[in-house]
């Protein structure tokens, strides 16, 4: 390769390393944070869902004494019954309390004349997590002691139980044991390719606007170098830098892998070699379109703080097709692997579920994420050749 | 040696440069003195083929820089009126960069970077980074940077500007030196005392056009006045005096 482009290359790469603040906040939050932070959280969410269900359930009831046979079921399922007097709406707005049930004076009287008894639940539907499940369970625990008094009932009649189950269902959940994670793991995706476009961005702004700001542009384009080849050899810095985040994403994800409650969950995520080298293959012609769009669009930029504002924006476009596929599972097609960003997402979620990822995907992708990212590329060269790209100031 | 042809460039109606012609001879040191916005910068930028001329031609030792650019600049060495360096690499790191755009190798950068740094004394700070730096640092690592290949012409836009008297000295003396060593000096200054200190050669530029040249001597007579200031004013105003 041409000797100048190198030494462009070399120097937008020694001049970015000393710049410590912004290395560390672009590898360090895209590469580093994102993946802790994504164990830290599943674990958050897993354990609290587990305990909860694992957990000594307290309800709190008021009429206890109403239903003496009901409430020796529920100290026999090994919940607790804190006596409750009050407003339950207000305990529950207030979450004082996650549920509250009130047994009526009528209920032992209806209860003996063998017509339905009524027990009142009172509980917030839009509550999340751990309260959501000690709603499902004291409504179990209802159905549960219904069924048992029904068929009792229905046996001292001299009349079988069995007549009241006219139809049974059988559960057969054929998703993979990946499956079941892969809706935890929807953010890997976002967070991998989230990663390539921070690592160039720093670059991106430095090497156009930055160069504009210092001032040291016109002295830049007097050397006997051609602009082309200058352009290149800073996009080449900025690709570098994509694919270097990237790369430390990857083997961040991989060791904190380990710290995954997978097993709580009963299931697995195979980061080996194989899946690892395909998400770097996948990624990396990625790591040329990010650096050629925020490149073209930090050349459109009068100063530092204007490319930081629009560049800052292009990290939506890696959200885009994530968020969609989050809301609009879609069959992975082959066509759909021509198109960046999209084809990197059907790819990684493939693996996140346990999927063979085809050759022939694998192939289409990196062809058409490098197609698209090479004419960006060219845009850009176009872009730096205009007599117009030292006035902008 | 620098041929200037008739170059004119017009930014949308303004017409800032029309049809400017001139000759920087080697061996000499030529100026273009003009008020701020006369039209200096634009003619320079022309000059060391930045931008290039909407008519007219330019030769650099009778090379065309709009068929051959790099053959061009590699004639030619250029302190342009932006003049930033890069904050994060040491003085030296700087000039190496440069140095190898040249296409030049290690050794000869070290020895060409030794001998600029003796000449404009920049041993104190050219091991250290350029953060922080004063005006006159920054414009001796920025002439050397430009010089680093050791050009036959060399280009300098408002050379001393905020340079204090002492780093004021040490430029002019370097560039007597490098007229000395035969090469070809083009450069611009609304200064009368920097003109008339270092120039063989002035050319009064106003209004874009290039209205008179010559020595300082010279250019006193052909107005009639008995300092460099008073000639220029009666120039530019035609004639009509002072302000």
């Amino acid at each position: 390769m041409n000797k100048q482009i190198l030494t462009v290359t070399k120097k937008e790469i020694k001049d970015n390393v000393r710049d410590k603040k912004s290395l560390i906040s672009s590898i360090f939050m895209g590469a580093v944070f994102m993946p802790i932070f994504f164990v830290i959280f599943i674990n958050f969410m897993i354990n609290t869902q587990k305990d909860k269900a694992e957990a000594q359930l307290e309800i709190a009831i008021t009429g206890s004494e109403n239903a003496q046979s009901f409430m020796s079921f529920v100290k026999s399922k090994g919940i607790k019954i804190k006596p409750f007097n009050g407003d339950p709406k207000k305990a529950i707005e207030s979450k004082a309390e996650e549920a509250v049930i009130i047994i009526p004076k009528s209920f032992g009287e209806k209860f003996s004349k063998g017509l339905p008894a009524k027990i009142e639940v009172y509980y917030d539907a839009t509550a999340k997590g751990a309260t959501n499940v000690t709603q499902r369970r004291i409504k179990s625990v209802i159905q549960e002691y219904s069924q048992t008094i029904g068929m009792t009932r229905l046996q001292l009649r001299g009349i079988s139980p069995i007549l009241m189950r006219a139809v049974i269902v059988e559960d057969h959940d054929v998703s993979t044991s990946q499956a079941k994670g892969a809706q935890f793991l929807m953010i890997l995706p976002y967070a991998l390719i989230l990663g390539l476009f921070m690592g160039s961005m720093y670059l991106a702004i430095d090497t156009m606007a930055g160069e504009k700001e210092r001032n040291s542009l016109e002295s830049l384009l007097l050397n006997p170098i051609k602009r082309s080849h200058l352009l290149i050899g800073k996009l080449l810095a900025t690709i570098s830098f994509g694919l270097m985040t990237m790369v430390i994403t990857l083997i961040v994800f991989k060791m904190v892998m380990p710290l995954m409650p997978f097993e709580k969950m009963g299931m697995t995520i195979d980061l080996g070699v194989k899946n690892l080298t395909i998400l770097a293959l996948v990624l990396a012609p990625l790591a040329v379109l990010a650096a050629s769009l925020q490149t073209i669009v930090a050349t459109f930029s009068k100063s530092f703080k204007e490319a930081q504002t629009y560049v800052g924006i292009l990290i939506i476009v890696p959200m885009i097709p994530s968020m969609a596929l989050m809301f609009l599972p879609v069959k992975e097609k082959l066509w759909m692997m021509s198109i960046p960003v999209l084809s990197q997402n059907l790819i990684i979620n493939q693996i996140i579920r346990g999927e063979q990822v085809a050759t022939m995907s694998i192939i289409v992708t990196i062809i058409g994420s490098l197609f698209i990212g090479l004419l960006l590329a060219l845009a850009a060269i176009k872009l730096y050749n205009r007599e117009s790209l030292l006035f902008s100031k | 040696m620098i041929e200037v042809k008739a170059i004119s460039k017009s930014f949308g109606d303004v017409q800032a440069v029309k049809e400017v012609t001139f000759t920087a001879p080697n061996n000499q040191v030529t100026a273009l003195l003009g008020a701020n916005g006369a039209g200096k910068t634009t003619s320079l930028r022309m000059i060391y083929s930045l931008i290039s001329p909407d008519s007219g031609q330019v030769l650099i030792d009778g090379i065309d820089p709009k068929k051959q650019p790099e053959e061009a600049r590699k004639l030619l060495g250029v302190l342009p009126d932006t003049r930033g360096l890069y904050l994060r690499l040491t003085a030296r790191e700087n000039i190496t960069y440069f140095g190898e755009l040249h296409g030049m190798n290690e050794a000869d950068i070290k020895t060409r970077t030794d001998s600029l740094v003796k000449d404009l004394r920049m041993e104190d700070f050219i091991d250290r980074k350029t953060e922080g730096f004063s005006q006159g640092q920054r414009v001796k690592v920025a002439i050397a940077r430009a010089l680093i290949h050791d050009p036959k012409n060399i280009i300098l836009d408002e050379p001393t500007n905020g340079l204090d008297v002492m780093s004021t000295r040490g430029v002019r003396k370097f560039l007597n030196k490098e007229k000395e060593r035969g090469k070809c000096i083009l450069f611009s200054s609304h200064v009368m005392q920097e003109v008339s200190a270092v120039s063989d050669e002035i050319l009064v530029v106003h209004d874009g056009i290039v209205c008179a040249s010559g020595s300082e001597a010279e250019l006193q007579q052909q107005s009639g006045q008995s300092n460099l200031e008073d000639a220029f004013v009666h120039i530019v105003t035609n004639g009509e005096g002072h302000e």
